[in-house]
């Protein structure tokens, strides 16, 4: 491999730090999954590049893992938001704080 | 190999930013989708073939179709990027020193000090890629897998009971 180890893992730092800087900064709850996904996979290739450079298949073996935990949750965050948006609340994370306090 | 991965590293972070950046939710969307076939190919640099296709079946096929289904759905519209008359500018500032620290740390500390594995790439491709995946799967990480499945199906039992449900 020509390309150093560490060049990977920048670049999955970056993706991550973009990731939760979306998180954070922003209000519609579809994005916020999105930026989350974006985190994920930032994860998932931190994973595969040490996979690679360590000769071991535990690393992509666990990316896998993280793809169906992330398919499920997904799953289970669009149906609470397209419930949230029947019961005809704005789509804003700062709006819904009804379980706060 | 050097260029297309700087080509491919330049991409990542462009649709990353357009994830964060753009007003649109179904921009935001396309993004992403973007972000997730180039991330595809950046696993296929690293020799992960099954992780390519799970990628693009997973998340470019089905993930971002149910993304993209709700956003036509739902039409939700702009949304301010920053929110107003709030304190959360110092979560940033604290997330800020905390990644350029584990920076600072990559680029400092560049060798890599794990120990190597048996699973070089002349002996995957001896036995096949995704038989190799299969066999680990199967015998070293099958705790995992039925954790995993058991998830699978609650994810899908909720989703099922949330949609049923009426709102009030």
């Amino acid at each position: 491999m020509s390309i150093p180890a560490y060049s990977f893992l920048l670049l999955s730092g970056a993706i991550f730090t973009l990731g939760a800087v979306g998180f954070l900064i922003r209000r519609n709850p579809l994005v916020v999954f999105m930026c989350i996904e974006l985190m994920l996979n930032a994860v998932n290739l931190a994973f595969a590049a040490m996979s690679r450079y360590l000769n071991s298949l535990d690393g992509v073996v666990f990316a896998f893992l993280v793809i169906t935990v992330a398919a499920a949750e997904v799953v289970v965050g669009i149906a609470i938001i397209v419930q949230v948006y029947r019961a005809g609340r704005e789509m804003d994370v700062d709006e819904l704080d009804l379980m706060k306090n | 190999m050097v260029v297309a991965f700087a080509l491919l590293a330049a991409w990542e972070l462009v649709t990353a930013a357009g994830v964060v950046a753009f007003r649109r939710p179904i921009y935001n969307a396309l993004s992403l989708v973007a972000n997730m076939l180039g991330l595809a190919i950046l696993f296929l640099i690293l020799n992960a073939q099954f992780l390519f296709a799970a990628q693009i079946i997973v998340y470019a096929g089905a993930v971002m179709v149910l993304f993209v289904f709700i956003i036509a759905l739902l039409n939700p519209g702009l949304d301010l990027t920053l929110r107003r008359g709030s304190t959360e500018w110092i979560y940033g500032i604290v997330f800020g020193v905390v990644f350029a620290g584990l920076f600072g740390a990559l680029l400092y500390n560049r060798g890599l000090s794990g120990r190597t594995g048996a699973d070089t790439p002349e002996a995957i491709s001896a036995i096949g890629s995704v038989q190799s995946i299969g066999v680990a799967l199967y015998t070293k990480f099958l705790f995992p897998v039925e954790v995993t499945s058991i998830l699978l199906l609650v994810a899908a039992v909720g989703a099922v009971y949330l949609a049923m449900r009426k709102a009030e």
